[in-house]
């Protein structure tokens, strides 16, 4: 069993450091399901865009056969043509893609998602997971009881 | 950047005539005007669906930012479903707001909304009216869609007894659509729509 703040997702202060007040008020509504669409639904906008660090790392290939489109553009990509991979392997022109994640975080293709400088939104994938791993725990819990 | 959704559309263009939907029938696209930003598409209602054997146009304007902002589409022939505003033909269809993706195409899009009409979201109305009707008499529902299928979409099926509560408030001298959708919220029943007509 983890312990209780691991449990909860939060750390022990550390020496000298003071709760963040405002963390705490949002916990509060949480608990008290004011924000029950934001934490139990969907993001409600579109996402923010990708991390401009992740943005940095992107893998550039180099095309070397034009049986394929840019699903951006539409346009056929050439051999030789320069190209941005993403993590999940979808390709698109360097200026398509950047201009995409520059509005928002996950690839157009599988809507597979790059991490993103947003804390608001990091948070919020935080807590979908959680809630999540939550679920399964008790579900877990629940079946070693009763089956 | 208009450029690029120019360009865009023209493939786009010309991979929706290629695809096996038009040559099918279930979708259609025409161009509107020559700059490329606004389409008319037109779906064919869905077998099994109250839609069945209607033609449904749609206004498809295409931003200046496209593909990164979705295009903006609604209904222009009337229809009756809680995703879409019996009034203005607006679509509640997440893809078209904030999950949309720039590699989704006019095609891919035509095809979630026609697949809209199959399997209705009553939990994110666009017409809490229609909405309501739905989930508590889903059997007046589908005959009311039914009979908007038939008088706005060329739908086969003559539902006599809404027609003849229609022409009721016609002889009354109300104008026919406006009839039409007060017994539609009034679950057909003429009392009610009538009062709520002249009150």
């Amino acid at each position: 069993m983890a312990g209780y703040f691991e449990e909860m997702g939060w750390r022990e202060l550390d020496e000298g450091e003071q709760p963040d007040h405002l963390l705490h008020m949002a916990r509060f509504l949480m608990d008290f399901g004011m924000y029950e669409d934001n934490f139990t639904g969907e993001w409600p906008r579109l996402p923010p865009p990708a991390a401009k660090e992740a943005v940095k790392n992107l893998n550039e290939i180099v095309i070397d056969n034009d049986t394929t489109n840019c699903p951006i553009c539409l346009k056929a990509f050439n051999s030789g043509d320069k190209a941005t991979k993403m993590p999940c392997n979808h390709v698109f022109h360097p200026a398509c893609i950047l201009t995409w994640l520059d509005k928002t975080n996950s690839c157009p293709f599988c809507r597979y998602e790059l991490p993103t400088d947003n804390e608001g939104y990091e948070a919020f994938k935080k807590e979908k997971k959680r809630a999540v791993q939550r679920k399964e725990d008790i579900d877990t819990l629940h079946n070693s009881m009763f089956s | 950047m208009a450029n690029i959704a120019a360009k865009r559309i023209k493939r786009e263009f010309k991979e929706v005539m290629k695809s096996e939907e038009v040559a099918g029938g279930a979708i259609k696209l025409e161009l509107v005007d020559n700059n490329w930003t606004e389409l008319q598409g037109a779906i064919a209602g869905p077998p099994d669906t109250p839609y069945e054997g209607g033609t449904f146009l749609l206004e498809i304007k295409v931003p200046e930012t496209y593909p990164f902002n979705p295009p903006k589409i609604r209904f222009m022939t009337k229809i009756w479903h809680p995703n879409v505003s019996s009034v203005t033909g607006a679509i509640c269809l997440d893809i078209l707001k904030d999950q949309w993706a720039a590699a989704l195409t006019l095609r891919t899009v035509l095809l979630s909304i026609q697949a809209l009409l199959s399997a209705a979201e009553p939990n994110d109305p666009q017409d809490a009216v229609v909405a309501k009707q739905y989930r508590d008499n889903l059997c007046l529902f589908n005959l009311t869609a039914r009979h908007w299928t038939n008088v706005y979409a060329g739908g086969p099926s003559v539902i006599a007894d809404f027609n003849q509560k229609v022409q009721r408030l016609l002889d009354m001298g109300v104008e026919e659509h406006q009839a039409r959708v007060a017994l539609s919220t009034y679950d057909w029943e003429l009392e009610r729509a009538t009062e709520q007509l002249f009150s």
